[in-house]
């Protein structure tokens, strides 16, 4: 009997547009679409990591876009010029994040509305664009990652958790505005994982902080693979009548 | 018996809907056992997969709770088999207005759907029947754990029960075992077809979903991803696979 089946995450011959690409979760979810057989189109304002991400990557081709998220205007032509590129999209994957740990009382408002900018307004301004013919044939995928900030508090977390948890109301109402043209929508909560973000914060810590943090995970911190075999679970054929949900990355976070 | 005893998938439910649509799926990566109460049922559904000499077939009606330890590890042991992973996807279903909620309809439904869940998990993490095998559990719960529904009120607490047993065991049991649940929305299986035979229901069950109702399929593919190493990050969560339903408050 023949037990070989084709691999149901394969990304073969699709387009995805991944922000944050140059490190952490936007990198590995790259990586991950790139060996599962997507073309990638990397999005972060960090050019020379992205260029030696780009060239490291298999298959393809692929592409850099310099460009950051905070510039929510010129977004519209950023997806202009991707499309241009490599051909309409099946795929979006909103990685790119900030945060800045700040008392609310010390959170200047063009923090806020910079953390807003990236996290929340970037999502929306590409995303909208899978609404376009041209921009997405449909049957597409819209994957924004937000946080377990989102569902749950977190002193000094005020502006990253406003950012995330909007996401969650975005990703349900587009969710329902794309269905008809088979475009799915959701949303990947992680908990605390090892990218460049954690190791910012963690300077802030001392050892017995770091392991109170961990010890909030019962399967401890995560790895940025973790989240990216999220994200292709979401945007192949494996995720087909998932749409408005949020799946839950966090190694139990949320559970205790 | 040693831990080198073969490690097996367990799917309760697996004599038809959607858990026979997952054992016959499972069936060419896994060695299974196909657990229901008709035993002709379960025999066919385990012919029907691939490699059907290698699958396992144990009768039991999940009902009866009580029975579960000392019957499943008699099985296990028996066969000489471990189980690594464990699907509970057996669930009953009574659509009934409150008036006609009798205690022991209730409590039929919270045996089979919630507490044979936990005298199950609860077996297989005895060292002494399983040799502390068992890695990842899946739970197949509802939308309705999360939203009111006429007729639905011992199915949706059931189910609201389970998820919070999922998230529970997942605490407990982390590291070693990870623990999670499915909420699928409406599906076409044997459970829902009175559902869909009635014409007027069926049509707005239809409308109400953005991308249409569900197959078995689609939610086989969250289930696999959940038992896969890559979510050997994901505990204690619950996956919904309902093309849209729970967003759209337009229904």
């Amino acid at each position: 009997m023949d037990t070989s089946f084709p691999n149901p995450l394969d990304l073969a011959g699709r387009h995805c547009l991944v922000t944050g690409a140059a490190s952490g979760i936007g990198r590995a979810t790259a990586e991950l679409f790139a060996a599962l057989g997507a073309r990638v189109s990397l999005v972060d304002c960090n050019e020379a990591s992205l260029r030696a991400l780009a060239e490291a990557l298999p298959n393809g081709p692929h592409a850099c876009h310099v460009h950051d998220l905070a510039d929510v205007d010129g977004i519209d032509d950023l997806v202009r010029d991707i499309v241009a590129g490599l051909g309409p999209l099946h795929s979006v994957v909103h990685a790119a994040g900030i945060q800045s740990v700040l008392p609310a009382k010390d959170l200047k408002p063009e923090v806020w509305r910079r953390i807003l900018a990236v996290n929340t307004e970037a999502a929306l301004a590409l995303a909208r664009n899978m609404a376009r013919k041209r921009i997405c044939q449909g049957g597409g995928a819209v994957v924004f990652i937000s946080s377990v900030m989102a569902l749950a508090g977190s002193a000094g977390a005020v502006a990253y958790a406003m950012s995330k948890s909007a996401l969650h109301g975005l990703a349900r109402s587009l969710a329902l505005e794309l269905a008809p043209q088979g475009t799915r929508v959701n949303c990947i909560a992680p908990g605390f994982v090892r990218t460049p973000m954690l190791e910012r914060l963690e300077r802030d810590w001392d050892a017995s902080q770091r392991e109170a943090v961990e010890a909030l995970h019962p399967l401890g911190f995560g790895e940025p693979q973790d989240i990216a075999q999220a994200a292709a679970f979401l945007v192949a054929a494996t995720g087909r009548w998932i749409t408005g949900s949020v799946l839950v990355v966090d190694g139990g976070y949320l559970a205790k | 018996m040693n831990a080198q005893s073969p490690a097996c998938l367990l799917i309760t439910g697996a004599s038809s809907g959607l858990g026979r649509e997952m054992a016959l799926r499972f069936s060419a990566d896994h060695r299974l056992i196909l657990a229901g109460r008709d035993e002709a049922r379960l025999q066919a559904a385990r012919l029907a997969c691939h490699a059907p000499e290698r699958h396992l077939v144990w009768r039991h009606d999940l009902a009866d709770v009580e029975g579960i330890a000392g019957q499943l590890g008699a099985f296990l042991a028996a066969e000489s088999v471990q189980v690594e992973s464990l699907i509970h996807c057996a669930a009953r279903l009574d659509v009934l207005p409150l008036r006609s909620l009798e205690p022991e309809r209730v409590q039929a439904t919270f045996r089979t759907n919630v507490l044979a869940a936990l005298e199950l998990v609860r077996t297989l993490t005895k060292k002494r029947i399983n040799q502390q095998r068992l890695r990842a559990v899946v739970f197949v719960s509802s939308i309705a754990s999360q939203f009111g529904a006429k007729g639905f009120s011992a199915y949706g607490a059931s189910k609201a029960a389970l998820d919070a047993l999922m998230k529970a065991l997942a605490v407990e049991l982390a590291p070693v075992v990870r623990v999670n649940s499915v909420l699928p929305g409406a599906l076409r299986t044997a459970m829902t077809a009175s559902m869909f035979d009635d014409p007027q229901l069926a049509e707005r069950l239809v409308a109400d979903y953005p991308l249409g109702i569900g197959a078995p399929a689609d939610v086989v593919d969250a289930v696999e991803f959940l038992l896969s190493d890559k979510a050997r990050w994901i505990t204690g969560q619950q996956l919904v696979v309902d093309g849209g339903r729970s967003s759209n408050i337009t229904a």
